[in-house]
């Protein structure tokens, strides 16, 4: 990791021991960000295995995890997509071509056209909000408190005590991103693109 | 094995199309073409010379084409001067951008004079213009290697894919100008006969290198993570197996080299113009099912 100890660095926890599949993050975030129809920045991937009797529901809610190397970063031409002090990647919507190169880098297929604006959108852990000291709208509005917004640089935080005390996860980890999106429980089949079999 | 079914999940649609392929099939055209127009002015091989007027004009008019695919595709075309005042240097596209401005005005200099006959400038140009002309196109194939997401393309052996790739259209593409050159210019037809025929020979050579590439890089896929193996398969035996087995390899490559080696086919001018043809056809497959079939395997 990047040596920025004293400064805020946002990150999230999704503990899905908790997370029931009901949507409120999707449903909250389409309405804070005016995200437009077809297009999602958050939302639950559900996954269903084995056979009756034995069998399992999983979800993973899936945003974009403010990786703290991005990928899109790196490539975007025109430096659209650039990376706040405390860590959140933002895409600056005057500057954006539209080149989607950034779309066809990102591991984690969360960034999407606004087929309105005609520009690349993403999540930004509702930026808007953090700086006006609120919490992001998913995790406002998570019923059962799955969601754990904060700062990973303060050992104090309820997110750096949940990663301390817990066996977390992110998504490919192989990709060298270092996401910032922590999943405390998640499961394999969920979290592996390729795991559908039938 | 446990059965595992997906209930719901959200499918971005593909960021890039045909445009994005259609350029890449352009650029390598271009960049084959021109190197293939120095082999005369810059090399000083005298008997390649009837094509380099003709190699020098198609790369060039191909190289101001193929951009126009990139600015169609911005899905903010009028915003596309922000490539030139926003500089990313960790992103191909910055470096391509720059290139595919030099690289057009190169090969018009090179033209002037190689049409003016001044020799020694022509030479000079020329010599510039390869390496111009290796990364006008190498840097596409950095465009796809560094597109780390997408598993089919994220691999050291793009760039030289692509260069080669690149090498035999041009290739074809040139036999076919010295074919249809010598439909027109009677008196020339042996000596532009024996080009062709020349040609041939090394687009033979160069399918056996573009083959032996694509060879490696499935061999590695197959055998790499787990990722890796379902990028392989979806060309082997999956959605895009008809159009990489059928079309790229059998058709665009595998029947060119028997048209082209076999003692039956290997001196006629019909079987050049064929095998020609089908790789073309196959080049532009191989472009149509990198960039479109390397984007339709699931990333959550």
């Amino acid at each position: 990791m990047k040596d920025k100890k004293n400064k805020v660095r946002y990150g999230m926890v999704i503990d899905l021991r908790k997370c029931m599949g009901c949507n409120t993050c999707s449903v909250s975030c389409k309405v804070e960000n005016d995200v437009p129809p077809g297009v999602f920045r958050s939302w639950v991937k559900v996954v269903e295995k084995g056979t009756y009797p034995n069998v399992r529901r999983s979800f993973l809610p899936i945003l974009c995890n403010n990786c703290e190397n991005p990928i899109c970063l790196q490539n975007c031409p025109v430096n659209a997509t650039w990376q706040r002090e405390d860590g959140i990647v933002i895409v600056d919507p005057h500057r954006c071509i539209g080149c989607k190169y950034c779309i066809a880098s990102c591991p984690y297929n969360v960034r999407h056209i606004n087929p309105i604006m005609k520009i690349v959108q993403k999540c930004t852990f509702c930026h808007h909000r953090v700086d006006a000291g609120l919490q992001p709208a998913c995790v406002e509005s998570c019923p059962p408190g799955a969601r754990i917004f904060g700062d990973l640089n303060d050992p104090d935080s309820e997110i750096s005590k949940l990663l301390a005390e817990n066996a977390t996860q992110v998504l490919k980890p192989e990709m060298g991103t270092d996401p910032r999106v922590f999943y405390i429980a998640a499961d394999k089949d969920a979290m592996d693109p390729f795991a559908v079999n039938s | 094995m446990v059965e595992v079914r997906e209930i719901y999940n959200v499918h971005h649609e593909m960021p890039l199309g045909i445009l994005i392929a259609n350029y890449f099939y352009f650029t390598g055209l271009s960049a084959g073409s021109f190197i293939l127009s120095t082999l005369a002015y810059g090399f000083g091989m005298q008997k390649y010379k009837p094509i380099s007027k003709s190699a020098i004009i198609l790369a060039t008019l191909l190289l101001l084409v193929a951009p126009i695919n990139l600015v169609v595709d911005l899905e903010q075309p009028f915003r596309f001067y922000h490539l030139f005042i926003y500089f990313n240097f960790t992103s191909p596209i910055t470096y391509g951008s720059f290139l595919l401005t030099i690289y057009p005005v190169c090969c018009i200099v090179y033209a002037y004079f190689m049409f003016k006959e001044n020799l020694k400038w022509a030479k000079i140009c020329g010599l510039i213009g390869i390496p111009l002309a290796l990364l006008v196109h190498g840097y596409t194939g950095f465009i796809m290697a560094l597109g780390k997401a997408r598993i089919l393309w994220n691999t050291a052996l793009m760039p030289t894919i692509f260069l080669v790739s690149a090498m035999v259209s041009g290739l074809a593409l040139m036999i076919l100008v010295v074919l249809i050159m010598s439909i027109f210019k009677v008196d020339q037809r042996n000596k532009l006969k024996e080009l062709a025929l020349d040609l041939g020979k090394l687009l033979v050579f160069t399918i056996i290198v573009d083959l032996a590439l694509m060879g490696c890089d499935i061999v590695i896929l197959l055998t790499s993570h787990h990722d890796a193996y379902h990028a392989a398969m979806l060309i082997l035996k999956g959605s895009f197996a008809p159009l990489f087995l059928g079309v790229e390899i059998i058709l665009g490559s595998i029947i060119p080299l028997i048209l082209l080696l076999v003692p039956y086919s290997r001196k006629s001018l019909i079987s050049h113009a064929v095998a020609s043809v089908l790789v073309m056809i196959g080049i532009f497959t191989m472009r149509f099912v990198m960039v479109v079939g390397g984007q339709s395997l699931p990333l959550s």
